[in-house]
């Protein structure tokens, strides 16, 4: 034992020796700390990054056409694309890009069309997740997207696909402008540099990929042959802290600059502190219950509308979400264009009942109500709220059921159009309003409508219609139909639209968050 | 005794042969669909059936299986479907931040809990023995999943003396990969400050881990050597006149690790086990979490790849636990 | 190695057994403090479990939300947890789901693996090989790892949780009546069942089994300590109950986040998690010194 004694003391030396400086390790100022849940992170190849967090670094490290800034999701702003226009060509819509000159990729080579037309099959081609937003959305193939002359693009779209959805669409990780050249270069069994852009990068973004360690961190350094205005600070490193108090107590400690998962109830804790504030950030997701359209007694409008009209709306996002949310409850959330701020539901049990009765069930009856386990957005428990609105329902003589249930199984029920009631959350694919109105209102698009059993011939023409309605002013009109259609007719009840905390170090400015789930960090300084 | 060698090898086969089929029988009763947590909410109706024919799972389950078989003689443990990766690059990955923490956590509890056992049983029914098992006792008892809070709350949180959860602060660049392991591959590159943050991030995770192991091991080490102590032929030597101190250490110590020898070997599978507890709250990017994150997803895959070698690892460390304990003890016969 | 096993130390007549426990237990307890004080905090564990709604001060899931995340206080006396809800109702009533999950575990498993021993044990030969190997295989997986999939797998809730544990924890009594079994059946009482002409059946159930009960019981005092750590754990990280559950590991996994603020709401649980399983540990501790001190050394 008493020989030990030395080496025991060496090692507590050795672990102590850079000890008890202020703070353990502040970052450099050229070095912003970003922590965050990034356990989703699978590839970031911009053709395969589907999840949130892929999305995130994706977005910094390469350019799409044209791009929507900050919060603004209804005005278009170019990006690699320095014009557009739109024709319509009898059978086709024809859309035709004009390319910023002199962009180089991170590589060092220029931005050429035959580049974006490459990216652009790319993703067709791949056929990974993101992929049906061209397939599907756009009704693109391989070889639709042409290169005129090496700095002009033009796309032939299908007369029934929205020339503003594929624009929108554009906007997306899915519209990045990889380099050909180097994709080609690494690419392995047909695989068009998959497996290497999984975890490299090769784009015109302010930022290119140094590392990234799975479910460890992803290292952005600042791209020397970016067009644009350098990014403010060189380096970004995107850490992986699953824990939000750990994340809070980072960002309080100075070991992190911005914090991506705060609760609410963190978010009030920082509001006294000095060196740390918080930030909203808006989310178009909508946390809503689905009504199997076809479980009775839920096929009558009236029980639908009893139930919508039972639930204490305000009481969940005062209490339970703690302010963290918006009062949403038609189909298109605040932010898009189309949203309806109409909110007519309150809890009223009263009115409740009535209707029950109208519908020929004056005693209530008792439904299961499937809930996915874990957090919801706006940072509660799926099962605390699903336990108010149980509350809730009860008070007019409804008897709900909770069952809470993994994503893995929910997802087969609920597809299987064999839920009753299920609440979950939908968040749309790309900015534009067809995103949620055509799933929420169209059975054929076997979507959210089919999986709830709701079958609405018109609410899906007036979807269809709205999607390809150039004129704004009409778009707008027929929109706000559609929603208040839906408001009372649909099996839906809509809950609220989460908003996200941020904690960020006072110094931190400019970070921006964009409703499709990322930031752009060049506008950000310390 | 290279008879019972083989033999024992043999039975290792067998029972591994035996794990790969539970865990996939395990892997397929699986009521709900992989498929659809991977590809989404949003996934359409021909994407899912592309993905299933491209991971084989639109073929019966005993096909499934003999294909699963065949490719796992060839190291192919399948492709998991949640990070669209071969599980084999996954769990070589993930693999050596565990092998790390659970070999600190490991040397800790064998650093603390022999010679608090030894102690224990020298200094019979004294304050030391009595505290000394008392706080055994509570370490067998202890919530992992609490300690690790609690240590984090006080240590980094409270008294910012550790570093919070990962392997290495934000700011240093990790050493260039060769092995995984940090503190290995820090060493090879020269990099000091690299190895002292490594080392010092493992202190909480590995104290964590460590004290379960360390408690069953410090109970057993103790009650072998108080078995062996009281024994005749010890008796005999001290009647002979040996010095105590020789005593215990010749003869006692020698006997007593026989037993604490297979301790330790089981002790290695509850460290696996516990491990991913521990990962959980030091958002440790190793086995796991990764274990953790494919059951949720429900990635079957992935799950029977990490169970797989979980459960080889295990069945090996029994085995050279077992050959050993054999060598040592000429009393061992099996039936 | 060992020879006759206790409980039949009287074994001159062993086919009427001794049945003096309740006499006994009383000078057993004064022998060893270990099992005094472990069979003390299990005693007030399960009647607490038992008596929960009666001294539960509030119901487990209703919410003060008002109130959410207080101190500890006249009301409350272990404080609120984040949903305003009583930490200390809803330890009481974690009392009972730990205690029946334990309970559950350590018959499923108990009655599942002494079977298997004791016939490996009698039998022997090929029929022992087999189900050795079996044991072998179910051994080779690290508890909460084979826990966590079979819990992934038939889906996280409180009964699946107990089919997994029970998976895991079955083969430490099958080895451990198979080595009982294997020394027992070479004694002459058990000659003399065969010479008589009882069935095997019959011998194993009527005579080896209650001969063997010492080492199990001592087992099921560990396992049920072991199951509640498990179970806290799957919980914890989100397998086994499910909020709003007052399950004891899904408390300290909710009230994670607060551990350095509100520090009572992850740490009441925790508390009744180890003084739970530390009274099950000293149980055994105390049991095993009680019923053969020569049986010190663990499986």
């Amino acid at each position: 034992m008493r020989k030990l004694m030395p080496v025991l003391l060496l090692l507590a030396s050795l672990l102590t020796s850079p000890a008890i400086g202020p703070g353990l390790a502040a970052p450099a100022a050229n070095t912003l700390v970003y922590v965050a849940d990034i356990s989703d992170m699978i590839s970031l190849d911009p053709a395969v990054a589907y999840e949130f967090s892929g999305v995130l670094v994706a977005q910094n490290v390469y350019d799409t056409l044209v791009a929507f800034e900050g919060e603004n999701l209804t005005t278009l702003k170019p990006r690699l694309a320095q014009s557009w226009t739109i024709r319509d060509a009898g059978s086709a819509w024809n859309v035709t890009f004009k390319l910023r000159p002199g962009v180089k990729f991170s590589t060092g080579r220029p931005v050429t069309a035959e580049a974006v037309a490459f990216s652009i099959d790319r993703v067709i081609g791949l056929n990974k997740s993101p992929a049906f937003l061209f397939k599907d959305v756009a009704g693109l193939k391989e070889g639709d997207t042409r290169a005129v002359d090496s700095s002009t693009v033009e796309v032939t779209l299908p007369k029934t696909a929205s020339p503003q959805a594929f624009l929108s669409v554009l906007t997306f990780t899915v519209g990045a402008v990889v380099d050909p050249e180097e994709a080609k270069a690494h690419e392995s069994g047909g695989d068009r540099g998959e497996a290497w852009l999984r975890n490299h990068s090769a784009g015109t973004g302010p930022y290119m990929l140094e590392r990234w360690d799975t479910e460890s961190r992803a290292v952005l350094v600042a791209n020397p042959n970016y067009w644009g205005t350098k990014p403010k600070i060189a380096r970004v490193v995107i850490q992986h802290v699953p824990e939000s108090s750990t994340q809070k107590f980072m960002v309080e400690s100075g070991d992190a600059d911005i914090a991506a998962n705060i609760t609410p109830e963190q978010a009030r804790e920082i509001a006294g502190k000095g060196n740390v504030k918080v930030q909203k950030g808006r989310l178009l997701q909508l946390v809503y219950i689905g009504m199997n359209a076809k479980h009775p007694p839920l096929d009558k409008a009236k029980v639908r509308e009893a139930i919508r009209s039972s639930i204490d709306y305000d009481g969940i996002v005062r209490s339970l979400l703690r302010g963290e949310a918006r009062k949403v409850q038609t189909i298109i959330p605040e932010g898009l264009f189309g949203f309806n701020a109409s909110a007519p539901f309150q809890a009223n049990v009263a009115k409740a009942k009535a209707l029950l009765r109208e519908a020929g069930v004056p005693r209530g009856f008792a439904v299961d109500l499937m809930v996915p386990t874990g957090p919801a957005p706006g940072g509660v428990r799926w099962a605390d709220i699903a336990a108010k609105v149980q509350s809730d329902l009860a008070k007019a003589g409804i008897k709900v059921t909770i069952k809470e249930t993994a994503q893995a199984q929910l997802l087969n029920i609920y597809r299987a159009q064999k839920g009753q009631m299920v609440m979950i959350l939908w968040g749309p694919d790309f900015p534009d309003p067809d995103g949620n109105a055509t799933p929420f209102s169209d059975y054929g698009a076997k979507s959210i409508a089919w999986r709830n059993a709701y079958e609405d011939a018109a609410a899906a023409k007036l979807a269809k219609q709205a999607a390809l309605e150039p004129d704004s002013a009409k778009r707008r009109v027929l929109y706000k139909q559609l929603t208040d259609r839906i408001l009372h007719q649909g099996p839906y009840v809509i809950l609220y639209q989460p908003t996200t905390r941020f904690a960020l170090r006072k110094s931190v400015a400019g970070f921006v968050w964009n409703p499709m789930a990322f930031a752009e960090f060049r506008t950000v300084s310390k | 005794m290279s008879r019972y060698v083989l033999g024992r090898i043999a039975s290792t086969v067998l029972v591994l042969l035996g794990v790969s089929v539970l865990t996939f029988f395990i892997a397929h009763v699986v009521p709900g669909d992989p498929v659809l947590v991977a590809l989404g909410e949003h996934a359409r109706e021909e994407q899912i059936v592309a993905y299933r024919r491209a991971y084989g799972l639109d073929r019966p389950v005993p096909v499934q299986y003999a294909v699963y078989l065949g490719r796992l003689t060839r190291g192919d443990l399948g492709i998991s479907i949640r990070t669209r990766r071969p599980v084999a690059d996954d769990l070589q990955e993930f693999l050596p931040a565990t092998i790390e923490l659970s070999g600190a956590a490991w040397l800790v509890a064998l650093l603390l809990g022999i010679p608090a056992g030894i102690l224990s049983a020298v200094f019979k029914d004294r304050i030391f023995d009595h505290l000394s098992r008392l706080g055994a006792l509570i370490g067998a008892s202890f919530p992992v999943f609490w300690l690790g809070l609690l240590l984090l709350g006080a240590f980094y949180y409270r008294l910012r003396w550790l570093p919070g959860p990962g392997r290495l602060d934000v700011v240093i660049s990790p050493p260039p990969l060769r092995t995984g392991l940090l503190l290995v591959d820090a060493v090879l590159a020269g990099d000091g400050e690299a190895l002292r943050n490594a080392l010092r991030h493992l202190v909480l995770p590995a104290l964590t881990l460590g004290l379960f192991s360390t408690a069953v091991i410090a109970r057993m080490t103790r009650s072998a050597m108080l078995e062996v102590l009281f024994q005749d032929y010890i008796r005999t030597a001290r009647a002979k006149g040996l010095r105590e101190g020789r005593v215990v250490a010749l003869h006692a110590l020698k006997n007593a690790m026989i037993p604490t020898l297979t301790i330790i070997g089981i002790s290695f599978g509850s460290l696996l086990s516990g491990a991913v507890l521990t990962e959980t709250i030091f958002a440790w990017p190793g086995l796991g979490r990764y274990a953790t994150a494919s059951a949720i997803s429900l990635d079957f895959p992935a799950v029977m790849g990490v169970t797989l070698v979980v459960a080889v690892v295990y069945t090996q460390v029994n085995l050279v636990v077992d050959l050993i304990y054999a060598r040592l003890d000429p009393r061992v016969r099996y039936e | 190695m060992r020879g006759s096993i206790p409980g039949s130390a009287t074994s001159s007549h062993p086919i009427i057994q001794p049945r003096t426990r309740r006499g006994e237990v009383a000078r057993y307890l004064r022998r060893s403090p270990l099992a005094a004080a472990g069979g003390g905090i299990v005693l007030v564990y399960a009647l607490t479990a038992i008596a929960a709604p009666f001294l539960a001060p509030h119901p487990p899931i209703t919410q003060f939300l008002e109130d959410r995340l207080g101190p500890p206080s006249e009301t409350f006396p272990l404080g609120l947890d984040q949903l305003g809800r009583d930490i200390l109702s809803r330890v009481l009533y974690g009392a009972r789901l730990s205690l029946v999950v334990g309970l559950v575990v350590v018959v499923m498993s108990g009655v599942l693996g002494t079977t298997v021993g004791v016939v490996a044990g009698f039998v022997g030969g090929r029929v022992d090989d087999i189900l050795m190997r079996v044991t072998d295989i179910f051994f080779a997986f690290p508890a909460l790892i084979l826990a966590m999939a079979i819990a992934a797998a038939l889906g996280p809730s409180l009964t699946n949780t107990m089919i997994a544990i029970a998976t895991v924890t079955w083969p430490v009594y099958a080895r451990l009546s198979r080595a009982q079994a294997l020394v027992l059946r070479r004694q002459e009482f058990i000659e003399a069942a065969r010479a008589i002409g009882l069935s095997d059946a019959r011998i194993m159930v009527r005579h080896l089994l209650p001969n063997s009960l010492s080492p199990l019981i001592v087992q099921a005092s560990f396992n049920m300590g072991e199951a509640i750590l498990i179970a806290a754990g799957l919980s914890f990280i989100g397998f086994g109950a499910q909020p709003p559950t007052p399950e004891w590991g899904v408390m300290v996994s909710e009230g994670r986040d607060y551990m350095t603020t509100q520090w009572w709401v992850p740490t009441f649980p925790a508390l009744a998690i180890l003084t739970a399983v530390t009274g099950f540990n000293l149980l055994g501790d105390g049991l095993r010194d009680l019923l053969d001190p020569r049986l010190r050394r663990a499986v």
